[in-house]
């Protein structure tokens, strides 16, 4: 790997052979820098996308420290196959696809069924929390504890989807993921995408009227 | 329209991806259906709260540098280990592939010639002088060729069968203390060898 900060692709190089649009998304354009060996572009690649990466393997596998060792395979994984990444889709497209996938597999090991779901609310949690702590969006401490309270079985529930359901909600709320990247980082048509969105909504507006 | 077909096309509508023809005739529906019209204001609160969901985590700093140090890890082996044509330019590595394949068709052309050698069911020379001298067996004609090569027999022949530590009986095994030392192999000689020329004990490094 070069030094920090020792190759740099100017400009032009990535014009040549990326799309105008593609060569505008900052992601890109740190790709092909770590394409051509800068370990920087990679370090400002994780530091950017890793909080959301992480966010979204905790959602998707229940666990905190699954989710840590996903977030890492998922940048590994970056590094390793970074030279078949070709601007023509998003950087993001292609990371949560990595990430999904990944997801997935862990989701399919048998071993998964031993494991402890985060997602199930326990007398322990209470006492490692503490008391609630005050809302300072809420106008006053109920419905402070209230809008705690939806979040928190908005979570469950949405943990609770079907994987692929889940993941189709997910991709499209992050970072304004368009049905045509989730449906191409979940193998889909359009089409299969809205149906799940359309399921996913239907599920959660269920477990949203028997809290109301 | 059907109000199960304005459900299916409420998400897509309020993340903007649906068509302007079906947005239409969704709104026109919603004007209409007091149900719909509660169950989009649903849809649209969940979508909402789903998004209003924290979307990044706090990524511990053991995270980021255990994530560093298997990339480190990786790049040191791709270092280590290039594929099989990496370093090879790409025009080179297809020209010597092309070049292997012709001579393995080559080969293949050549061996079906071979085939059709004379065997000693079918002498290609009939008379007197093939009948009296049996043509060589194939198997000989093809490793003169250097085509063929010797088949490699199932089982290990007899003396090895029988002398399993045949092989620890090799000098250079028996003298592998020896080898330690390079001052040793300076100044040793093998056992199967004839000492100094005096029969003197060689001096020792120890």
């Amino acid at each position: 790997m070069k030094t920090p900060g020792e190759s740099v692709v100017p400009a032009e190089a990535v014009s040549a052979d990326v799309p105008a649009s593609a060569a505008a998304d900052p992601d890109v354009a740190l790709m092909l820098r770590l394409q051509t060996g800068d370990e920087t572009a990679f370090q400002d690649l994780f530091r950017k996308w890793s909080p959301r990466v992480l966010q979204y393997t905790r959602r998707f596998v229940g666990s905190d420290a699954l989710a840590e060792e996903l977030t890492q395979d998922v940048f590994v994984q970056v590094f390793r196959f970074r030279n078949r990444y070709r601007p023509q889709s998003r950087f993001a497209t292609w990371l949560f696809t990595i990430a999904t996938n990944l997801s997935l597999n862990e989701l399919r090991r048998p071993e998964r069924h031993l494991r402890v779901d985060l997602w199930e609310k326990t007398d322990a949690d209470d006492r490692r929390e503490g008391p609630p702590l005050p809302d300072p969006h809420a106008v006053t401490a109920e419905q402070g504890a209230s809008t705690r309270e939806l979040a928190r079985r908005l979570e469950a529930a949405v943990g609770a989807l079907p994987p692929k359901q889940r993941a189709a909600l997910l991709l499209s709320r992050f970072d304004g993921l368009a049905y045509r990247d989730v449906a191409e980082a979940l193998g889909c048509s359009e089409g299969a995408v809205k149906a799940l969105l359309f399921r996913a909504t239907q599920t959660l507006k269920r477990h949203l009227h028997e809290f109301s | 329209m059907r109000c199960g077909r304005a459900q299916e096309w409420m998400a897509a509508a309020l993340d903007g991806e649906l068509s302007p023809r079906r947005r239409r005739a969704l709104d026109r529906h919603l004007t209409t259906c007091d149900v719909c019209r509660a169950d989009f204001a649903d849809t649209d609160r969940v979508l909402r709260s789903v998004a209003a969901l924290p979307m990044e985590a706090t990524v511990p700093t053991a995270l980021e540098q255990a994530t560093m140090r298997r990339v480190r890890v990786a790049a040191a082996e791709e270092i280590e280990r290039p594929t099989r044509w990496g370093w090879w330019p790409l025009p080179v590595a297809v020209a010597a592939m092309a070049s292997v394949a012709l001579i393995a068709v080559g080969l293949v052309g050549r061996s079906g010639n071979v085939d059709t050698m004379p065997t000693a069911t079918a002498p290609r020379v009939a008379g007197p002088v093939a009948t009296a001298v049996p043509p060589a067996p194939p198997k000989r004609v093809a490793r003169a060729e250097g085509r063929t090569p010797a088949p490699v027999p199932n089982e290990p022949p007899p003396q090895l069968a029988n002398a399993p530590d045949l092989f620890m009986e090799l000098p250079i095994l028996r003298n592998m203390e020896k080898l330690e030392h390079f001052e040793a192999i300076r100044t040793t000689t093998l056992d199967d060898e004839p000492a100094t020329p005096g029969g003197e004990e060689p001096p020792s490094n120890g």
